[in-house]
């Protein structure tokens, strides 16, 4: 996934990674990346028809891109 | 085909982002093996291809190929792993300015060096070519 987004970014457009694999995820060296703490593969988005958590987790992962930059950091947040 | 540039995985290529998200036409990509229902399966062993996802559909008319990720939200509510339609809703609130014409999947794969030096580069172009302001990716 990552070596997507770093291609897509090396092409001039900016890019944030949603990832429940983060340690993974930090090796490969992501431009941005948010990992929702405890989430798993499949559930990415948190749970299902929970529409006000997946916009939550939409808006964190992009406003990433306006945030300090990390890059090759992976972003912990919680969604309790 | 003449070969991808590649930077060492130390390196972190890095494109600075100017506008507004008020402003800005998002791009979704994921590595969840989703399409649209129309389209051919991806093939769950391994699966080197990438579907074009109209973005004017709603994840109802969309599917998924996988056999490595848990299913229990998905089979539920797609956007748990492609969010398309929670874009949408963003966009119709203004919180983004919109979407770009198609979003992009690929597919379950261990063919890693074939993945590298031919989907990968081919999907990022796919991507640049739609005109995003910025890209949002998921996994499974």
């Amino acid at each position: 996934m990552v070596t997507v987004q770093r291609a897509i970014e090396m092409l001039g457009v900016p890019t944030v990674l949603i990832t429940v694999e983060p340690e993974e995820s930090a090796q490969a060296r992501p431009p941005r990346a948010l990992c929702p703490r405890g989430f798993i593969a499949g559930h990415s988005l948190g749970r299902p028809d929970d529409e006000a958590l997946q916009k939550w987790i939409v808006m964190d992962a992009l406003g990433l891109l306006r945030e300090t930059p990390r890059p090759g950091e992976v972003v912990h947040r919680d969604y309790t | 085909m003449e070969k991808p540039l590649e930077l060492s995985r130390y390196c972190v290529p890095f494109t600075p982002f100017t506008k507004a998200l008020e402003e800005s036409l998002i791009c979704l990509v994921t590595t969840a093996a989703v399409r649209a229902k129309s389209d051919p399966p991806f093939n769950v062993e391994g699966d080197n291809s990438f579907r074009r996802i109209d973005s004017s559909l709603s994840t109802a008319d969309l599917a998924y190929d996988d056999a490595h990720y848990d299913h229990a939200c998905v089979d539920r509510d797609l956007n748990c792993v492609f969010p398309a339609d929670r874009l949408a809703a963003l966009a119709r609130e203004g919180r983004i300015a919109g979407v770009t014409a198609e979003h992009f999947s690929m597919g379950y794969s261990q063919a890693l060096r074939e993945l590298r030096e031919t989907t990968v580069p081919q999907i990022a172009r796919a991507v640049s070519a739609v005109r995003p302001d910025a890209v949002l990716l998921t996994g499974g």
